[in-house]
């Protein structure tokens, strides 16, 4: 490796002589020798500066423009129209906005936004920490056909948003869908053409979500287990615990960290949920806040949009809040 | 040349100072140890030589080129690590050669000297093997190999025994004195023992709470220190200590005195506090001491405790025999006790009641507040000492 | 029947002797279990994809037919392999990027101490939580050229790869920064201090010594750095138009097949070219398992 290396930088020096001649490898030479004797702490900041160069173009400066935006009228000609304080999120809160209209409540477009981006939320996050716990359990034990199984777990992580979407649409296709038939079995009343109903396509992007992201749960969970002292389990049973007793006294407690984070990271990407939606069903059917944001921007109306990007910014954060304080309640911080 | 000069260097870090006001000056080819208990600054001294930390103010010149804001590539230094730091993704020839490679010495000047430096190692046949192969002597030889195949102007060398047995310590001591003097290259040799520094060294630096005590010669530490605690830290085992005040006649305490003729010393006036140094062996029992001209007058004492070391007898020693039912261990205070060191031969036995004498010619004076020296050897007893 | 009984008497004796054994049995049905709900939509879409387009209505569980030539005939109604090509280019130059960034920060992060170096930390990682709705209109706006810094227009970058490059190597930065100060930091000083020695810049130090040392985690980091651009929908499918020729990605690839169902329904074709997207990163996974879970526990668990 080090001598691939080397190998690179005898090339591009050599590209360098014949490109700019001695002068630019002697440039490059002053430089490094420049950069060499700064301090530690002067180095360490040009060593980020990069870095945070990128933050600033991809997010410090969006943040702050967002949030500009979001006090400004939306205006049909101009970009930035006139500064109107709290009015748009005054007009979003009191569904004074022409949002898209989600099914529940037409006349409510924003809390039903709301409303169904917590289901999905709900949904999809239950049922991920559930199976992913599951599939954890059984990964954390040693059986033939293990290494088999860890692949197939990390699978769905790996599968591109779009195709997982792609994969949801068709199972549920009428004319072509398996799933069709299982939503029947289900007992749901528009099970011959699912994904053209509201209720039918939200519980299939939460099948989606969850068949998706129980990997990352599983894959979470399994590394807080294998961190659980094995002695500990010898001295349960020494003491005559039963499997279930184990599992309730030591592996339960011992992973409620990991457990948290793992809440934590699924929370915040289900309430930002948009591609699955797009890619399953459309925006139409399954109106999350996401989809709003992007409709009113497709509208040209920055003012609005922003100040919906802004909210639903604010309720994930008031989220990971109540999420931390409990954690910190229960003493698990580890940190 | 290889010469290696410190002024005024400090150390400072957040609130402590790690290195306070040293200077040295070190010549070509000189191998000098920097001694010390572990945080007395030794370390941070060496890594201001390297360049791997920028001194807090002071210079540092290096082959008489100022280097004191100079990345370590360019100070013409090389340095043998504690946890030996070869690579371990390259091989020992690639360790070796590390170096050279990234100054781009052509194949054939590298091949050339890294299979004199394996000649003069002896690792000849170990050059393809990878550093998790070989043993620990074999890793060390090559970390010095690394460092004496560029020719550097200075080693500096950073407890590079500490981590290898004992045996091989020793070992590895004649071989880096053989190195030293086929190379005659300056060496900066960084270690908390003693034993290392005496054998090894031209001059040692011995350095307490980040500052310069003492640099000498091995011998001179020993038979001059310039303080109480070079004195202590040189020489095992430790210099014995008596606490006192100086009277008209001379030194005072409880269990010793000794004649000195005050007038003689500027530095010394009656009522002072002073603390007399001996070693152990420069006390003798008075049945068989040698022919010493400088003799003191007769101690009493009592056989506390032997430790048979096989080439020597560390003896243990009550000064306080005088008391009537003698005092249980715990009682004594140090200010009680003495080490004397005799031969193996010696006719010694716990509880025996024994006179001492002491070499006067070895007596040490150091002031008991800063501990400096004021003097080392007192003289033959005088003939108006010994009327009074 | 008799034989049966027999068996399930066994079965029954062995188990009451043995409880060790009946957890084994309900362990490998569970794992069988699950690994079937997992692999099943990948089979589906598989099954779906070599069916004819008159035996779709009849898929269930079995395919109903083998047809090779979907596999061609998907990459005419939308020449996916470009939209594929686009997607590995863009993931490539957002790893490449990435590393070298996410290096220099995770080395001074993971083996400098600087003032201010907990807070410059905390930065990086509150990017992690904001949804990229806060992000998406600000950029959108910067790389069609509509923002103007101190009176200039920034450059047009849209059609370009780098509207979906530099979002997401800001997206993937903190989670790589981490993992990489973490794996740097375990580096023993004096392997550091000894290339110096040696005559390397810090800089030099750290692509000759420290990386090459913790190349497992470069690995890892690059490993799960290209399968999460390449996954993205957001900024990929937001920040691009839909033509292949303007650097599109693999989103707007199979998103066309909405928007081109010329010939009725083709859901055959739509399944063929679903798993030609799934090729790559699945060659990923079945290379680099371990180190997906390694990366993802190390960047997870640190935060």
């Amino acid at each position: 490796m080090e001598n691939n290396i080397k190998r690179i930088g005898d090339v591009v020096k050599s590209v360098a002589n014949q490109l700019g001649g001695r002068r630019v490898s002697r440039l490059y030479t002053r430089l490094m020798n420049r950069i060499e004797v700064l301090p530690d702490d002067k180095f360490a900041y040009l060593m980020l500066t990069p870095a945070f160069i990128l933050m600033t173009i991809i997010a410090f400066w969006p943040i702050t423009y967002t949030l500009q935006m979001s006090v400004r009228e939306d205006h049909d000609i101009e970009t930035v129209g006139e500064f109107v304080g709290l009015e748009n999120y005054y007009k979003i809160l009191t569904n004074d906005a022409n949002l898209l209209a989600p099914f529940f409540d037409i006349t409510q477009p924003f809390y039903s936004s709301l409303t169904v981006t917590i289901i999905i939320t709900i949904g999809a996050v239950v049922l991920s920490m559930v199976l992913g716990f599951a599939q954890a359990l059984i990964l954390n034990e040693t059986f033939k056909g293990q290494s088999v199984m860890r692949v197939i777990v990390i699978l769905p992580w790996a599968v591109p948003i779009v195709i997982q979407g792609m994969i949801f649409r068709l199972m549920f296709t009428p004319g072509a869908g398996v799933g069709v038939e299982w939503l029947d079995f289900l007992g749901f009343a528009n099970a011959t053409s699912p994904l053209a109903y509201s209720r039918e396509s939200t519980f299939i992007v939460i099948l989606a979500e969850a068949w998706k992201h129980s990997a990352f749960v599983a894959i979470i969970l399994l590394a807080g287990l294998q961190s659980i002292n094995r002695e500990l389990y010898k001295v349960a049973d020494v003491a005559g615990a039963s499997r279930w007793q184990r599992f309730k006294m030591i592996t339960f407690p011992l992973i409620i960290p990991a457990i948290f984070v793992a809440l934590i990271f699924r929370t915040i990407e289900s309430m930002r949920i948009y591609g699955t939606v797009v890619a399953v069903s459309g925006c139409g059917d399954v109106t999350v806040l996401t989809c709003s944001v992007i409709n009113e921007f497709s509208r040209h109306n920055y003012g609005t949009s922003s100040a919906v990007a802004v909210i639903l910014a604010l309720i994930i954060a008031s989220i990971v809040a109540v999420y931390l304080t409990r954690f910190a309640q229960r003493g698990g911080i580890s940190q | 040349m290889g010469d290696v000069i410190l002024e005024n260097i400090v150390k400072q870090y957040e609130d402590v100072t790690a290195v306070e006001n040293i200077n040295l000056n070190i010549k070509d080819g000189e191998f000098i140890c920097l001694v010390g208990p572990s945080g007395c600054g030794k370390s941070t001294t060496l890594e201001t030589i390297a360049g791997l930390t920028k001194p807090t103010s002071g210079e540092i010149t290096v082959a008489d080129r100022e280097v004191t804001y100079l990345p370590p590539k360019d100070r013409q230094i090389a340095m043998v690590f504690q946890n030996i730091a070869l690579f371990p993704h390259m091989n020992v020839h690639d360790n070796i050669s590390f170096g050279l490679r990234l100054r781009n010495f052509d194949s054939k000047e590298v091949k050339k000297r890294v299979e004199n430096a394996a000649e003069i190692l002896q690792i000849k046949e170990i050059l393809d093997r990878m550093p998790d192969e070989l043993s620990g002597g074999q890793q060390q030889r090559v970390a010095i190999g690394r460092a004496i195949v560029r020719d550097p102007e200075v080693f500096l060398m950073d407890e590079p025994l500490a981590n290898l047995d004992a045996k091989l310590r020793v070992h590895m001591r004649t071989e880096l004195q053989r190195l030293h003097k086929e190379l005659g290259t300056t060496i900066i040799y960084v270690t908390h023992d003693q034993a290392e520094a005496m054998t090894m060294a031209d001059r040692i630096a011995v350095l307490n709470k980040g500052e310069l005590q003492q640099i000498a010669p091995p011998l001179k530490c020993y038979n001059e220190p310039a303080n109480q605690f070079v004195a202590s830290f040189i020489g095992s085992p430790s210099m014995n200590f008596i606490e006192g005040k100086i009277r008209s006649g001379g030194f005072e305490s409880t269990h010793i005195n000794v004649d000195i003729n005050i007038g003689n010393y500027d530095d010394l006036s009656i009522g002072d506090p002073i603390t007399l140094g001996v070693r152990p062996e420069d006390v003798y029992p008075k049945s068989n001491s040698p022919e010493i001209q400088s003799q003191s007058d007769p101690i009493d004492a009592q056989v506390d405790v032997l430790e048979p070391m096989g080439d020597e007898i560390f003896v243990y020693l009550r000064l306080n025999v005088g008391a009537e039912d003698g005092p249980t261990v715990t009682e004594t205070s140090s200010a009680d006790q003495l080490l004397m060191s005799v031969d193996p031969d010696s006719d010694v036995s716990t509880k025996d009641n024994i006179e001492l004498v002491i070499d006067r010619e070895k007596l040490h004076l150091f002031e008991s507040g800063n501990g400096n020296a004021i003097t080392h050897g007192i003289g033959e007893q005088t003939a108006l000492n010994q009327n009074r | 029947m008799k034989k049966y009984n027999n068996i399930a008497d066994k079965l029954v004796k062995s188990s009451i002797a043995n409880p060790e054994r009946i957890y084994n049995y309900l362990l490998y049905i569970s794992a069988a279990f699950f690994s079937v709900l997992i692999i099943f939509p990948f089979y589906f879409l598989f099954v779906v994809s070599i069916t004819p387009q008159h035996g779709l209505a009849e898929v269930r569980y079995l395919p109903t037919g083998f047809q090779w030539e979907n596999y061609i005939d998907t990459l005419e109604i939308v020449p996916l392999h470009q939209y594929i090509l686009n997607s590995i280019i863009i993931a490539t130059i957002t790893t490449v990027f990435v590393l070298i960034v996410a290096s220099l920060a995770g080395y001074v992060f993971g083996r400098f101490k600087f003032k201010g170096r907990g807070v410059l930390l905390v930065a990086f990682l509150i990017i992690t939580y904001f949804p990229g709705t806060t992000y998406i209109i600000p950029l959108f706006r910067l790389f069609t050229g509509n923002i103007s810094l101190f009176g200039l227009a920034t450059p047009d970058l849209y059609g370009t790869p780098w509207p979906v490059v530099l979002p997401l190597a800001g997206i993937t930065l903190p989670l790589a920064t981490f993992i990489l100060t973490v794996f740097y930091s375990r580096i023993p000083d004096g392997l550091e201090d000894a290339a110096r020695i040696e005559g390397c810049t810090r800089i030099g130090a750290l692509f000759r010594v420290i990386v090459p040392l913790s190349a497992p985690a470069v690995a890892t980091v690059g490993i799960l750095t290209f399968i999460l651009v390449y996954n993205e929908f957001f900024f990929s499918f937001l920040l691009t138009d839909s033509s292949y020729n303007n650097w599109a990605p693999l989103v707007h690839g199979i998103q066309m097949y909405e928007v081109t169902t010329v010939r009725g329904s083709p859901y055959h074709l739509m399944a063929a070219g679903s798993i030609l997207g799934l090729i790559p990163v699945t060659v990923l996974v079945f290379l680099g398992q371990k180190k997906i879970v390694s990366g993802l526990t190390a960047g997870a668990l640190k935060e």
